[in-house]
């Protein structure tokens, strides 16, 4: 036994790992039987070339197994998937299961365990995992066991500082952003060698005196003006810029405290990824007082654009208007409100700024803004299938009543938000899926989520013709990616908060997704092997009886 | 006017004593092996009679040994709570002088204290060098991404573990192998024998490191037969291997093995999503 030990011991030294290597080749070309970032790769289109599940079979989608995170309350992190590995994170742990089976391989627990979740998943790199943690650590594990490797620090913890968003892997660089800008301080994204956790470059989003931009914020009010960089961004490699959506100024809802346009706040930003400068920016939401952080996933598309081919970027934003832009040079294009529920602004000019209405901001006793301060859409993920042309959004209909104080900004990682807001009674929220037009924004079809008033489920658009949705009653349904018609659904028991995924091992393609505490993967039942395994083992001809 | 001014004052006033004492919170006589000591059989003598010995539970106060809680509450704080009792509870007033109760301190600290804390003697740079040479400890362990990888990460050993799990570990055989770290070797169905660690098992998978540091993942009708080896794979008698200085060498290297995070505040509650 002891021979057996050493022997063990001797062969482990010296031998390169050979499974699980990710390279910058495998994250360009993004295949489709692992799921290797936020959004499934570099464009943030999330949709899938798989399509062993599609609109024929669906109607047989079961789940395989469902994994409990301990002590979880509403999961919010993307899975990623190599070779038949999920990582996925809950705040300050991350775990490692078996793909197949939902089985533990490794567990980590960043210690100490503080601050806020959530916490949105992992990034990949070589042999190597990295999470970003409620204490605005920048952590990197061995993807095999979990083994520590390094921890940098991204930002002050004891200034308020913590880091929720899944960190973006480039050419063996790795990009992180934090939160929150709700407290006042101000947002950056940091860029950091993969291998050392040495920081490369830094990119403030608001701008020091003097800086370009500086003249949007009055008097000092720049110097807690927020802008944080709380959700994953997408990448071109070819323009070589990283886009990333920049959240909203501080204090959030009284603009009398920070009067101009307040840049970077509320803009796309194209970051050089080498340099961390700015390429451009588009500002969606000019001196925002509605808390409408502009973070939500840049969907990048090459189509064509009224007759041209173009490199577009797409977004949903927040502020009710979907919005077309030219990455390389941040040009607006295109933009319309996709939800109804928009009076804030009449329309936008051929620049893409909006046309405000006026007297609608908040005020001392209360003005109806719509959307509401909850957003048309959010974190929740979007999709584009290229095969349909269609852009699919989670939209949330509402109006908010938003108000107003005087507030002064406190160091140290407290709430400045100038007072808040409350759901309109008169305007009750409602939840759709919408497929929009990728060029013009126009409605393709909607499907209503009866009974569901809160938002955070994302969307997965797969080449079986089919798009995947949760809501908050726990409902997972996949639907018909060119009507929207509802072709299979389960009930997961837990508010669906995170966007689903899909992944295929050894010959079978898994759908998955985490709801409340629970993250569950479904793949087709397996009829033959069932019925066969059934006459093996027990000899009878029931193809529901599992062998034992 | 005037209570607005007065209740400012009193605002700054308990802010700077509130200052003051965080910044003299720390146990003037640190963690000494001396203070502990002492502090045990004073807490022996004193403290007995509601908390049980050694702190294990007693009649009428909890398990000092027990709780995080405690040792989490910052030195001045179970200073306090020793000296003036704790208001609408059975704690009285111990009535110690103050240095007698420093050295409660210490040695209630030193109940849930980690390996790290406890300033372990000997002489780490040569406890370094049994480590990566002659203790062949990388051939299983990592720190920080250096060494192999079939045995537990050390890089936070001395952060996580008491200083006696420490030695133990390396001196005394586990009652059983540890979850995530049996030692297997496994035939597939296409005849591929494989041998390594069993990170995770059940009646239907198996999920494997191998012994070239790859993970296999398995379906039990992908086995054809699976054996657990009865013994770890961690030597048990470093006693024995070693002096029992380059043993307390190792150990002391082995109990600075800490991940160094944020400052915890005062008051944060770990289990916070």
């Amino acid at each position: 036994m002891i021979t057996f030990s050493i022997s063990l011991c001797l062969l482990a030294v010296g031998l390169s790992p050979a499974i699980a290597q990710v390279t910058y080749q495998d994250l360009l070309k993004a295949s489709p039987h692992n799921w290797l970032t936020y959004s499934g790769s570099f464009s943030s289109q999330r949709h899938s070339l798989l399509k062993q599940i599609n609109q024929s079979n669906v109607q047989v989608l079961v789940p395989t197994w469902i994994f409990h995170v301990p002590k979880a309350d509403h999961l919010e992190s993307v899975p990623i998937v190599v070779d038949g590995v999920m990582y996925l994170t809950q705040p300050n742990e991350v775990y490692a299961l078996d793909g197949r089976t939902g089985r533990v391989i490794w567990q980590y627990r960043h210690q100490p365990a503080l601050g806020k979740g959530p916490n949105r998943g992992v990034a990949v790199y070589g042999n190597r995992v990295y999470f970003t943690t409620p204490d605005a650590y920048l952590v990197s594990l061995d993807a095999r066991t979990g083994n520590f490797l390094w921890q940098s620090k991204i930002a002050e913890f004891k200034d308020g500082f913590w880091s929720p968003a899944a960190p973006l892997m480039l050419n063996g660089k790795i990009i992180a952003g934090v939160a929150p800008g709700d407290y006042g301080m101000n947002g950056f994204l940091a860029a950091y060698d993969a291998s050392t956790g040495e920081r490369l470059w830094r990119w403030d989003a608001i701008p020091k005196p003097g800086e370009p931009g500086s003249e949007t914020w009055a008097d000092d009010s720049w110097k807690s003006g927020g802008g944080d960089t709380w959700l994953t961004g997408s990448f071109d490699p070819e323009l070589n810029l990283v886009y990333w959506g920049i959240g909203n100024p501080a204090p959030d809802f009284n603009g009398e405290l920070r009067k101009g346009d307040n840049l970077y706040t509320e803009c796309m930003v194209a970051l050089d990824a080498d340099t961390g400068r700015l390429k451009w920016y588009f500002q969606f939401t000019p001196h925002d007082t509605a808390d409408w952080d502009a973070v939500e996933i840049p969907v990048l598309v090459d189509a064509p654009f009224q007759g041209k081919m173009r490199k577009l970027l797409v977004q949903a934003d927040r502020n009710g208007f979907y919005y077309v832009l030219d990455r390389t040079n941040g040009k607006f294009l295109h933009g319309a409100p996709f939800v109804q529920s928009v009076n804030w602004a009449k329309g936008l000019t051929p620049e893409g700024r909006p046309i405000l209405a006026p007297g609608v901001e908040p005020t001392l006793k209360g003005t109806k803004i719509c959307p509401s301060t909850s957003g048309a859409t959010n974190w929740m993920s979007p999709a584009y299938n290229p095969d349909t042309g269609l852009y699919y959004v989670a939209a949330l209909e509402g109006c908010g009543i938003n108000t107003k104080s005087q507030e002064k900004f406190r160091p140290g990682g407290f709430p400045f938000y100038a007072t808040g807001y409350v759901e309109s009674p008169a305007e009750p929220r409602q939840l759709y899926i919408r497929a929009l037009d990728l060029t013009t924004g126009k409605l393709a079809w909607e499907f209503k989520q009866i009974g569901s008033t809160e938002y955070g489920a994302g969307l997965l658009s797969t080449a079986g013709g089919l798009i995947f949705a949760g809501c908050d009653q726990g409902i997972f349904t996949a639907l018909d990616a060119k009507t929207g018609r509802p072709l299979w659904h389960f009930n997961t028991g837990q508010a669906i908060t995170a966007s689903p995924i899909t992944y295929s091992f050894k010959g079978r393609q898994y759908v998955a997704v985490e709801a409340g505490s629970n993250v569950l993967a479904f793949a087709l039942l397996d009829e033959a092997k069932s019925a066969g395994r059934a006459k093996d083992k027990a000899g009878l001809d029931d193809p529901h009886v599992v062998r034992q | 006017m005037k209570v607005i001014w007065m209740t400012a004052a009193l605002f700054l006033a308990f802010f700077a004593a509130a200052a003051q004492r965080r910044a003299d919170n720390a146990n003037p006589l640190g963690n000494s092996e001396q203070a502990i000591r002492q502090g045990q059989e004073i807490y022996n003598h004193n403290c007995t009679v509601c908390h049980g010995l050694n702190g294990a539970a007693g009649e009428r106060g909890p398990a000092l040994a027990a709780g995080r809680e405690y040792a989490r509450r910052k030195d001045q704080a179970i200073f306090d709570a020793v000296q003036n009792g704790i208001a609408g509870t059975l704690m009285p007033a111990s009535g110690l002088p103050a240095m007698d109760i420093w050295k409660v301190v210490a040695y209630i600290r030193s109940l849930r204290a980690t390996a790290s804390d406890a300033l372990v003697p000997g002489d780490v740079a040569y406890g370094e060098q049994i480590f990566w040479g002659k203790g062949r400890c990388a051939e299983c362990h990592t720190i920080r991404g250096r060494g192999g990888i079939l045995g537990p990460d050390l890089s936070n050993i001395g952060g996580q573990q008491t200083f006696e799990h420490i030695r133990d570990s390396l001196t005394k055989a586990p009652p059983q192998i540890p979850r995530g770290y049996q030692p297997v070797e496994v035939v597939t169905t296409g005849g591929q024998k494989l041998s390594g660690i069993a990170k995770n098992d059940d009646n239907f998978s198996l999920q494997l490191l191998d012994s070239h540091e790859r993970l296999q993942l398995f379906t039990r009708d992908e086995l054809r037969q699976v054996i657990y080896k009865k013994q770890s794979l961690m030597p048990s008698d470093y006693d024995k291997k070693f002096t029992a200085a380059e043993l307390q060498d190792l150990l002391a290297f082995l109990s600075r093995q800490a991940i160094q995070g944020a400052e915890r505040p005062e008051e944060s509650d770990e289990d916070q999503p």
